[in-house]
């Protein structure tokens, strides 16, 4: 048993679900220009407001609700600029399309969406032609 | 019986067979607007997944939207809706980024498990507003029903008018703002989140205790009635979970021991 497979544990990492770890989680002047007022809806954060630094295995991290998974944050956070950052990063997370939830969109969305979510003008819209998986050899049973 | 009957439409939606776009919006250049009246739940829908998907016109109006149930779920994309009228039950749920408004009253459940976005109603709502919502504000200039946010989990929730009974049953996070009085059974087994209210509250629901006021509802409070219009705040009482039943290891020893 050689296969890669996800560790056993409570929490998910996003890492383990992308396959990667990306440089935006160990380099704060990656995120240092993501605006997250243009990005979000409304004249606040708004859904931003709820994302704040949290803890996973000992390391910084943000939640990522679009994939259940934790990301991690590797760099040194200025104090003061905690939950900012968090979000931040996340941001980066989402409008590069590196979370899981949407790697899966372009294969599994069932109804149009923009496959990047609302946060990228002029994303491509995804899931207007899903058909339901067929399985080789499968037929339906009698009666049904 | 005397008068029109106006509702024309089987009002459970229970059958909808055309699944054909209708295509009857008025464009002009980024905007579009549509009348509702003829349409069933079902066309609505797709005429609003054609003109922001597939046109890309983010910019809405439905008139006369007749207080059909289930209007403008799952939308995913950053865009202003106005509908001109009323929303039933179950309309602008499990919304992810547009910016709405309706210029009537809503059902039930409106806005269930919305992720973000902006929603404002200039009416009153139903019973369950907020349900399980997960982000975003949903500003509700009138009065609400009964379990405001049950099970929120983010966001705010901002209430001109009263609030009904069990309002914030079983908050796990986010924010409510009830301008007026709230019914019995506040926040009834919250887990977290803050509650703040300007009227009376009938009663506290269990494990709902008063808060210590910070900064940063001060922040909060001024921040939301300077971008919402609201005027000048009034005075607040906030609500908090007192954290009682916070914990499954809180359970009596017999009990420990039972499980064990």
């Amino acid at each position: 048993m050689n296969e890669p497979h996800l560790s056993t544990k409570i929490g998910i990492d996003a890492e383990e679900l992308a396959g990667r770890r990306f440089p935006y989680q160990e380099d704060i002047s990656l995120v240092e220009d993501v605006d997250l007022d243009t990005l979000t809806p409304g004249q606040d954060l708004n859904w931003l407001e709820d994302v704040t630094l949290l803890q996973e295995d000992g390391v910084a991290a943000v939640f990522d609700r679009y994939s259940n998974s934790f990301l991690k944050i590797y760099f040194d956070i200025p104090g003061g600029r905690e939950d900012e950052i968090a979000r931040k990063v996340l941001m980066k997370h989402l409008i590069e399309g590196n979370s899981y939830g949407i790697q899966l969109k372009a294969k599994h969305a069932k109804f149009p969406q923009p496959e990047l979510g609302p946060w990228v003008e002029g994303s491509e819209t995804v899931g207007t032609d899903w058909t339901p998986p067929v399985l080789e050899g499968w037929e339906r049973p009698a009666g049904h | 019986m005397s008068g029109a009957r106006r509702t024309t439409y089987d009002a459970r939606g229970l059958a909808e067979p055309h699944a054909e776009v209708p295509k009857v919006s008025d464009i002009d250049g980024a905007a579009a607007s549509f009348d509702a009246t003829e349409l069933t739940t079902r066309q609505i829908n797709l005429e609003l997944r054609w003109l922001l998907y597939e046109l890309r016109i983010l910019d809405v109006t439905v008139r006369n939207p007749g207080a059909k149930h289930s209007i403008g779920v799952g939308i995913l994309q950053r865009c202003r809706i106005r509908y001109e009228g009323s929303l039933g039950y179950f309309g602008l749920g499990l919304i992810d980024g547009p910016e709405i408004t309706v210029t009537g009253r809503v059902g039930w459940s409106v806005c269930e498990n919305m992720m973000s976005g902006v929603v404002v109603i200039e009416k009153n709502a139903g019973s369950l507003t907020g349900a399980a919502m997960r982000g975003g504000d949903l500003v509700v200039h009138g009065s609400v029903g009964a379990r405001t946010g049950i099970d929120q989990k983010g966001g705010t929730i901002i209430v001109g008018g009263d609030a009904g009974t069990m309002t914030a049953f079983m908050m796990q996070r986010g924010r409510q703002i009830i301008l007026g009085d709230v019914g019995p059974g506040l926040g009834d087994s919250m887990y977290d989140g803050q509650i703040y209210v300007a009227g009376s509250v009938k009663s506290l629901g269990i494990d709902c205790v008063e808060g210590e006021w910070t900064d940063a509802d001060t922040e909060l409070i001024e921040r939301k009635f300077r971008i919402y219009g609201l005027g000048t705040p009034p005075a607040f009482q906030k609500f908090v979970c007192g954290k009682m039943l916070y914990n499954y290891d809180n359970l009596e020893p017999s009990e420990k021991k039972l499980v064990i």
